[in-house]
């Protein structure tokens, strides 16, 4: 199937739900809901800060330890965006359905996987924080978020940006880092064998596909986009996307 | 988790007074769905379902596992329905409600038990390999009628899955990838579909189909009528505790299966729709394995 080059977006998409967002990129589509601050159970209650959840559901199969692992990882990144302190006692709830991940069409597939699955985590954050600036949650920074693998070409190597199941088979290292709004390393997190130069390699490139600082209003924009280098400009999109968002919802004024 | 909010006295007795005025609060007749629309993913074997607010996603898996030993010529088939707290945070995960567990028994019977997909026919080597087929059922918007718009969702995922293709040569079974073939469809029988009567009234007199969440929780019963587009009654399940009048539920069968007829038509089109969209090149009759029937 084909994979979306540029990321896409919808926001508030579910009734029911304070916030909802649906995202896709890559191949990956993940619908994420957020509800709160609501009322936390007893076991689930902090005095004085709110108990961030984070559900991940995979599209076929019930989830295991691997969604046990990525929820971890979101639950300590999204706490440090979310202003937690403010809401003592309460729950914020993140849900997160992945609709549709990128399948490996030379191989065939076992729905139970014990193997990590990293390149979903950019899809699972950036939902996430698009779920959650939809529900008004007051947060600190936003974030974005990339997946990079390291692959050999000849005789050097060479950076993927979004790298499809087949290029993550060959390659050597996997890593995913995401990026507040303030410029700031979020989340960092490798599999495979890789030399510090390589992961310098990756933290730039990564950087520069989160962090891309705002593009000039109009008319040279273009002269200048063409000598940067590929990949999506994320911070870019998830800004055009809440414009757009509260450009529609101020529609009547 | 907080509970789900009660719609107040004055709620209730609104809705039931306009209900005995034939009048329902989204203007609809008494016998009318909300606007339903299906879509399918790129992959084989997602479809999305609206109904309304409604909306229920169902993705179709298979892989090849060992058979049960009590039944070594079958293939396995499951439906599995798990309520999200994405539904709404009165759900938790791993507690199943109520809502859940009649949801899962009522697919099960309409779609499973009523021998709508041949699980002989995923059989691959007699008590040693079988195709499992996998059905997962996600809520992710709930606004009444849940039981119909699954339903729907399940047959329109399993008519449009494929499965990877399988030969047997000297005892050596070969699955193929979709890269090597064009993967092939279900062995699908017959499709049944649910169809939802909500009562209402202390008689049970008031007979309304689709009803949204709002009416879901004032009603006095429900009767949920599983049947196919040629009238084959699969299951009927009669919940909550007013009786209702026997001639009354005839009516409603013969009412549901107008209503059958036009979800299986909706199917039909939206899988012949698909079916055009992905053959591009026109190779689509050529890439295939099977035989026509």
């Amino acid at each position: 199937m084909t994979a979306t080059t540029a990321p896409e977006a919808a926001l508030g998409i579910l009734p029911r739900a304070d916030g909802s967002a649906k995202y896709s990129h890559a191949g990956y589509t993940v619908t994420g809901s957020v509800n709160g601050p609501i009322e936390a159970q007893r076991r689930d209650e902090h005095a004085y800060e709110a108990h961030v959840d984070v559900i991940v559901r995979p599209a076929a199969g019930v989830g295991g330890t691997r969604e046990r692992h990525l929820e971890s990882i979101l639950q300590s990144s999204l706490s440090q965006l979310i202003l937690v302190k403010d809401f003592p006692r309460s729950l914020i709830q993140i849900v997160l359905q992945v609709e549709n991940s990128p399948e490996n069409d030379y191989v065939d597939t076992k729905l139970v996987q014990a193997s990590l699955n990293f390149s979903i985590m950019p899809a699972l954050l950036q939902t996430a924080v698009l779920a959650l600036l939809s529900a008004a949650v007051p947060m600190r920074a936003t974030a974005t978020a990339t997946a990079i693998a390291v692959a050999q070409q000849g005789d050097h190597k060479k950076t993927i940006i979004d790298p499809s199941p087949r290029d993550i088979e060959t390659a050597h290292s996997v890593h995913v880092l995401a990026f507040t709004s303030h410029d700031e390393l979020l989340l960092a997190e490798s599999e495979g064998d890789f030399t510090v130069r390589d992961w310098d390699d990756v933290y730039e490139t990564a950087k520069r596909i989160c962090c891309r600082s705002a593009r000039p209003k109009e008319g040279m924009a273009m002269v200048l986009d063409e000598d940067d280098v590929g990949g999506p400009d994320m911070r870019h999109f998830l800004q055009s996307t809440m414009e757009s968002k509260v450009a529609a919802d101020l529609h009547w004024k | 988790m907080p509970r789900e909010a009660e719609p107040s006295l004055n709620e209730k007795q609104f809705v039931l007074q306009a209900l005995q005025e034939n009048l329902r609060l989204d203007g609809r007749e008494l016998d009318q769905y909300r606007p339903l629309d299906l879509s399918f993913g790129d992959q084989y074997g997602v479809a999305d379902v609206t109904l309304g607010r409604t909306r229920v996603l169902a993705k179709a898996t298979a892989e090849v596992t060992v058979p049960y030993a009590d039944r070594p010529l079958d293939g396995i088939f499951t439906i599995a329905t798990e309520l999200s707290p994405m539904t709404s945070p009165a759900f938790e995960v791993n507690r199943p409600t109520e809502t859940e567990v009649l949801l899962s028994r009522l697919l099960e019977k309409t779609v499973r038990r009523s021998g709508a997909l041949d699980t002989e026919s995923l059989c691959l080597v007699a008590g040693q390999k079988c195709w499992s087929v996998r059905v997962d059922v996600h809520v992710l918007s709930h606004d009444g009628n849940l039981i119909d718009a699954s339903c729907l969702a399940v047959v329109a995922a399993l008519r449009h899955f494929r499965k990877p293709d399988t030969s047997m040569d000297a005892g050596v079974l070969t699955v193929y990838t979709p890269a090597e073939r064009e993967p092939v469809p279900l062995s699908w029988l017959h499709s049944p579909f649910c169809v939802t009567w909500s009562f209402f009234g202390d008689e049970a007199d008031i007979a309304v189909l689709d009803a949204t969440w709002l009416e879901e929780q004032v009603r006095v019963g429900s009767c949920t009528i599983s049947l196919n587009k040629h009238g084959e009654i699969c299951q009927i399940a009669k919940l909550g505790g007013t009786p209702v009048d026997a001639v009354a539920l005839l009516q409603c069968t013969s009412v549901a299966l107008t209503k059958v007829k036009e979800f299986s038509d909706l199917l039909d089109t939206k899988l012949a729709e698909d079916l055009k969209r992905r053959d591009k090149g026109g190779f689509m009759a050529e890439l295939r394995a099977e035989n026509e029937r």
